[in-house]
């Protein structure tokens, strides 16, 4: 599929932010990375977050009343065939300034076209509906799954990669909750499929793709983990065959998913320290914090508060124990600062949301701002 | 693409020696894996546990504890996190104040908040301030602005604001202006409206004086979301519209202009987002229905598109030269 986007500019892109980080680093020299920025130049049009916000918005408008405006040249839009040909010459409309757009304007990812190309999938989507009602859920997935690929091929587009697989697995799920084996299976069919997709993803090398794999990876390993978790599986096991007990009962295996339960998140933390993968490491920390949350979800010999209390006081001693232990890096472990400060907000702003006085964001600084601080000359 | 790939696009350009692209391929080969951000998170997360679950367990065994050893120890933690904060802060400067020592802010941050819990803890118990509550908000709301100047902190300087704001029956908080006011008072309406532009030219004096320019951005979109929002309620449901008409488009065109000196993008979309709806609203209301319904769809076609030029192209049309 021809890629929609110019890619060697998205591997200048690339180019250029290695060489800032080398420059942070005191590898490179700032007149070098001028050179760098001059011999490897890129010319999209990327606005800040704000700017960016504001053309998907005003573009989601104007979508909107363009349907409206062409629905006007339209006797019947009441009627399924009329409706399915307004959507498809919308489509048709919406695909064309999008390529005209991101040709003429350089755009990437900036709003106008992710608003246009959602309009265009969704009008594309309707007369599939329409078309074929009443049919079963895998079948309305695959035609889903049928559209969003291409589209993601040619665009590298999040959200779409983010839709696609939320599909596959309702299209594998709606399958195989036909047969009582199969539902008895799901949890380990999910954890294979996302194996797979996680394994699949691992072998995109394309910088075109580099977002949509990193997101694929991080979809992939959060659904391998819930698909073992042993509360997921035992209150799903419940809600999926109408058991209205107030507590859902015991599963079978349950021994198997203890174990899931446990070694997912221990695996993912070792790997991700082993190999210097750090969604593996987020990921499994996080799926940890929900692994401690489903321990005591069934068995809890203290309170909420009691656990709050204790919980926090043996983060803050790891946390202190182990910057303390990494003051010199150890085992290819650092504790070096690197990059800037990206979450300093966020932090200020979950603090400030439990005083109950919402100063909210206290920091946000965008244009000129501080840049380049961080980890600055600390390595040389 | 890899390092060795990039490495090697940049010596074949020229830019780098063979000497250099091989020191940095030996710093990439063993440079150790930083968990630097993941265990501050954890740290913090442990902080928020910590004293929420304590916060919890001191409420829940208060007739065991008592309140005077309660108000006694928050009494004390907030005297150690201002002693902490003075002791380790750096002279006062105009400017914004780099301090090494990051743990400062936090403890500032936690001193203000402790205060406010004191305060609150000797109202509800012992009934200190009676009902002069415009009493128990300004002293917090002036100390906060003394630490926000002296300690040069954000943060402190927004919660300082909030508390402004709620001296005046006002509820500040971006997300909050439109739920938690209520505007069906039009005296609330001109009180934010004149709070807010207060506030934006504090903002900007700060900016144009060059005394903690790095204040401005706080003051500005506070104060300009709450008036703007304000002006709008007042558009909508207020006589005489004229004003709020003037005071809205008058506040847009600042914000838009001053996105050309400042960079701030934010505030080229507050501008153009609050302006786009308080003329289309006008633009409405005075058509009446039957000619608003027929014009509506051309209207929001075309418009739209032409906010998506504008934001396209603003660096042409205000002047900004990359």
């Amino acid at each position: 599929m021809k890629k929609a986007y110019n890619q060697t500019w998205i591997e200048h892109m690339y180019i250029q932010s290695t060489a800032s980080e080398w420059v942070s680093k005191n590898l490179l020299t700032k007149e070098q990375e001028a050179e760098v920025k001059e011999v490897f130049e890129e010319k999209f049009y990327r606005p800040g977050i704000f700017v960016k916000i504001g053309l998907f918005f005003f573009a989601v408008i104007a979508c909107s009343f363009f349907v409206g405006f062409v629905s006007l040249f339209f006797y019947d839009t009441g009627s399924e065939v009329g409706f399915s040909l307004l959507s498809l010459i919308c489509c048709a409309c919406f695909t064309f300034f999008l390529e005209h757009l991101i040709k003429t304007n350089k755009l990437f990812h900036s709003g106008i076209d992710n608003a246009l190309l959602y309009a265009a999938v969704t009008a594309a989507m309707v007369p599939v509906f329409l078309l074929f009602e009443n049919a079963d859920t895998w079948f309305y997935c695959l035609l889903g799954l049928a559209i969003l690929v291409p589209v993601i091929l040619r665009y590298a587009d999040l959200l779409a990669v983010i839709v696609a697989f939320g599909l596959l697995f309702l299209f594998m799920s709606s399958l195989m909750v036909k047969f009582p084996l199969g539902k008895a299976l799901l949890p380990f069919g999910i954890m294979a499929l996302s194996a797979a997709v996680y394994f699949f993803a691992r072998k995109i090398r394309s910088i075109y793709y580099t977002a949509c794999r990193n997101i694929l990876e991080i979809l992939a390993l959060v659904t391998f983990y819930l698909g073992g978790n042993y509360l997921v599986v035992r209150e799903g096991n419940a809600m999926m065959n109408d058991l209205s007990a107030a507590i859902a009962p015991q599963i079978s295996f349950a021994p198997l998913f203890y174990f899931f339960t446990l070694a997912i998140p221990a695996f993912y933390i070792v790997a991700g320290l082993k190999k210097g993968n750090r969604i593996l490491l987020v990921i499994g920390l996080l799926a940890f914090a929900f692994s401690v949350h489903t321990y005591f979800n069934y068995f809890s010999p203290v309170t909420g508060s009691q656990l709050l209390a204790g919980g926090g006081m043996l983060m803050i001693i790891l946390a202190v124990g182990l910057i303390r232990y990494l003051h010199t890096p150890k085992h290819g472990i650092s504790d070096e600062q690197e990059g800037k400060r990206k979450f300093g907000d966020l932090e200020a702003i979950l603090i400030a949301q439990k005083l109950g006085q919402t100063p909210a964001e206290s920091g946000l600084e965008f244009g000129g701002g501080e840049f380049g601080g961080g980890g600055a000359g600390e390595v040389y | 693409m890899t390092t060795s790939s990039i490495l090697s696009a940049l010596t074949g350009k020229g830019i780098i020696s063979q000497e250099q692209a091989d020191a940095i391929a030996d710093f990439h080969a063993d440079r150790p894996f930083s968990v630097h951000w993941e265990l501050r998170s954890i740290l913090y997360m442990g902080i928020l546990l910590f004293s929420t679950g304590t916060g919890i367990l001191i409420y829940e065994n208060i007739d065991t504890i008592g309140h005077q050893a309660i108000i006694a120890a928050i009494t004390c933690l907030t005297i150690a996190c201002f002693y902490y904060t003075y002791k380790n802060s750096l002279p006062y400067s105009n400017e914004a104040v780099k301090n090494p020592n990051k743990l400062v802010d936090y403890v500032l941050l936690l001193g203000c908040t402790t205060f406010l819990g004191l305060e609150g803890y000797l109202q509800f118990q012992y009934n200190v301030f009676g009902s002069r509550y415009g009493l128990a908000v300004m002293i917090p709301t002036i100390l906060f602005f003394l630490c926000a100047y002296r300690f040069d902190h954000r943060g402190a300087l927004s919660m300082a604001i909030t508390g402004l704001a709620s001296w005046l029956g006002l509820t500040i908080a971006p997300l909050s202006v439109l739920s938690a006011n209520d505007f069906t008072d039009a005296k609330l309406i001109y009180m934010a409206i004149a709070l807010g532009a207060v506030l934006v030219c504090v903002g900007w004096i700060s900016e144009e004086q060059n005394v903690k320019k790095h204040f401005a951005f706080t003051y500005l979109l506070m104060g300009g979301n709450l008036a703007l929002l304000a002006t709008q309620v007042g558009l909508s449901s207020h006589a005489p519209k004229v004003v709020f008409f003037l005071i809205g488009a008058g506040l847009c065109y600042f914000f838009i202009l001053r996105a050309r000196r400042a960079q701030s993008l934010i505030f080229l979309l507050m501008g153009t987002v609050y302006g786009y709806v308080i003329i289309t609203y006008t633009i409405f209301v005075n058509l009446g229905a039957d000619a608003a319904l027929g014009l509506g769809i051309f209207y929001f076609l075309f418009t739209s598109v032409g906010v998506i030029y504008f934001l396209l192209n603003f660096k042409k049309f205000l002047g900004i030269k990359k």
